[in-house]
């Protein structure tokens, strides 16, 4: 029996196809919001979660605890106020944790396929703590070397031997600081992460970038010609042109210094890997007492709990807001398939004279309905599913 | 084949009353009804069919009494003992024309929607002319061609009792003919019996009784009705 009216509810729908069209997309619709802004937060949760988990403590200098921490595992929100070497070394000093400086404040420039990457200033321990590898060319070796997430290696076509340069702080500074030409040592396997889109060097180099080290050119080669404005036979005096950018070379390697202690350098925040429960507890304790008034010590974790909790309270929102339009659609549907049945009054009555009883009549009603819930469920299933796809990347850079 | 006794029928607003003190059809047989249109031909017929139940008397269709059914009972028997033919042919336009056939074994399962109903659907058709249309939508044949898959339904169980509600009231002559000597092949080598009402007298000498529906009913109430007026 129920073969039969199963298929006489779907010969109905197609026949119907118009209105049956119509009603499947209205509650498609109305279960496609809930059900994308579930998916996305779920996403959402699971991804910032798990790189908090995975990040036991963030230090950096007073100030948002949230910016902190989003900065320190994305490299995408407000620049922290920058803390010093110093914090790392204090860090390694108290021998409770490890100590890994970030310095992320300097972007690659646009490339025509490509956005702008974050350049990520770091040391190799970074790579080992994050299970990052190189999986085509070679590791960081010297000084104005890179390695390229993954995802931004495959956007941008960039290869191990080619050349990146650093953005500019200000494009219109003469004076300033001059981007790095960069050379590409390697590509870092993905890890479905935002190191992904990252660029790094080693901290040195991000310094370099920063204008805090920096090498002397000689004049003499092959581009002596181009350089000199006088050589008389006691002095080489250099003319006034401006290269470009900053190459680090073989050759003038060994020229490139930095003036002053390394622990008075800027970091943007050091990552803390605690060798145990007990010393995470008396290094947060530390930095909540002695060095309470010149840097913090966060658990990412508590801190994205309390920024999914934020997001938690607007999808409430946006979930009152879908169970009204929920509501509605279900009486205005209502009221369509009241309308529909009406309108197929007298098909009915032939087949309850013929022999039919109401019940089946009945049934034959509820599979049309049943159907076309089903159909609209996998059509907002499916839908809500491209759009996590296709927004989700959206969905990140716009909450960060 | 049919008896029926004091029937009394009114509708709940009580614009209509039939009274029928007594009317027999036999068994194999062929008859015509005829009368003015809202003389309540098509009440008799829904009556004999268990569509209404009756208000008082009764009505005996072989050796069942149908006003003793429940609304159960008469719906089973109508969908095993009786064949059902409307002016308006009442088919279903989503279903092609062998799903309309097989209408009555879809709806329900006192009909078990087998091979071998599917193949008698299927010699239906070929006896009214219609096997190149079986997978057709019904929206798309003529008035005639509409009326014999009407037909094929009614026939699909091989219904011993044929009702026929002005079945030809639609068609051109030619048309009606066909449909009548369809029915009446039904009555004559299947040992069915037909009643079927018609307002087309050029039709009536092919059956073997007519009944004129005024000559049968009663302007006082029946003995035994309620009396209702």
């Amino acid at each position: 029996m129920l073969h039969n009216a199963f298929l006489l509810a779907v010969r109905s729908l197609w026949w119907y196809r118009g209105r049956s069209l119509i009603i499947i997309l209205c509650l498609a619709t109305t279960l496609w919001g809930p059900l994308t802004v579930r998916m996305l937060v779920n996403e959402f949760q699971d991804e910032i979660l798990q790189r908090a988990k995975s990040t036991p403590l963030i230090i950096g200098v007073p100030g948002s605890r949230i910016d902190l921490v989003l900065h320190g595992l994305y490299f995408q929100s407000a620049l922290p106020q920058r803390l010093t070497m110093e914090g790392a070394y204090y860090v390694r000093d108290t021998g409770f944790a490890s100590a890994i400086p970030l310095h992320v404040r300097f972007r690659t420039q646009e490339l025509p396929n490509t956005a702008a990457a974050p350049i990520v200033g770091t040391t190799l321990e970074y790579f080992e703590f994050r299970r990052l590898e190189v999986i085509q060319g070679q590791p960081i070796t010297r000084l104005g070397d890179c390695v390229l997430g993954a995802r931004f290696a495959q956007q941008s076509g960039l290869k191990p031997g080619d050349r990146l340069l650093s953005s500019p702080r200000n494009a219109f500074d003469l004076a300033g600081d001059y981007p790095l030409n960069m050379r590409i040592a390697g590509v870092l396997n993905s890890s479905w992460s935002p190191d992904d889109d990252a660029v790094f060097v080693d901290l040195r180099t991000a310094w370099i970038i920063e204008g805090i080290g920096h090498g002397h050119q000689t004049l003499s080669g092959e581009s002596k010609e181009q350089l000199l404005e006088s050589d008389d036979s006691d002095t080489l005096q250099a003319n006034a042109s401006v290269l470009p950018y900053t190459q680090i070379t073989d050759e003038n390697e060994s020229s490139f210094h930095f003036h002053g202690d390394d622990a008075d350098f800027p970091v943007s925040e050091v990552i803390a890997v605690p060798k145990d429960r007990q010393s995470q507890t008396l290094l947060l304790g530390r930095y909540s007492s002695v060095r309470g008034s010149s840097a913090i010590c966060v658990k990412p974790q508590q801190v994205v709990h309390q920024l999914l909790a934020m997001v938690f309270r607007i999808e409430q929102l946006f979930r009152i807001a879908a169970g009204l339009s929920a509501i509605v659609t279900t009486v205005l549907l209502g009221l369509v398939i009241f309308l529909s049945v009406r309108l197929r009054a007298p098909e009915m009555r032939t087949m309850q004279r013929i022999g039919s009883a109401r019940g089946t009549i009945a049934l034959l009603v509820g599979l049309e309905i049943i159907l076309m819930l089903i159909v609209a469920v996998c059509v907002s299933l499916s839908a809500a599913a491209l759009t996590q796809t296709l927004a989700g990347e959206w969905m990140r850079q716009f909450l960060f | 084949m049919i008896s029926i006794r004091d029937l009394q029928f009114t509708w709940p607003a009580g614009e209509f009353c039939l009274r029928i003190p007594s009317l027999d059809v036999t068994a194999e047989s062929a008859v015509a009804i005829t009368g003015p249109s809202g003389s309540g031909k098509t009440t008799l017929l829904n009556l004999i069919a268990g569509i209404h139940p009756v208000t008082t008397g009764s009505i005996q269709v072989a050796d069942t009494g149908i006003t003793q059914l429940s609304d159960r009972g008469r719906r089973t028997f109508r969908l095993r003992q009786i064949g059902l033919v409307f002016q308006s042919f009442e088919l279903i336009e989503y279903l092609t024309v062998l799903d309309n056939v097989l209408l009555p074994a879809r709806i329900s399962p006192v009909i078990a929607m087998t091979s071998g109903l599917r193949e008698r659907a299927r010699d239906l058709l070929v006896r009214v002319g219609l096997e190149q249309e079986s997978a057709r939508p019904v929206t798309q044949l003529s008035q005639g061609e509409r009326q014999r898959v009407a037909i094929c339904r009614a026939l699909l169980t091989d219904p011993p009792l044929l009702l026929a509600d002005e079945p030809t009231g639609n068609l051109d002559p030619d048309s009606s003919q066909r449909i009548v000597e369809i029915l009446l092949s039904q009555v004559r080598e299947h040992c069915a019996t037909l009643l079927m009402v018609s307002h087309d007298h050029s039709l009536l000498s092919q059956f073997d009784s007519t009944i004129d529906f005024n000559t049968i009913q009663s302007a006082e109430p029946v003995a035994g009705g309620s009396g209702a007026a």
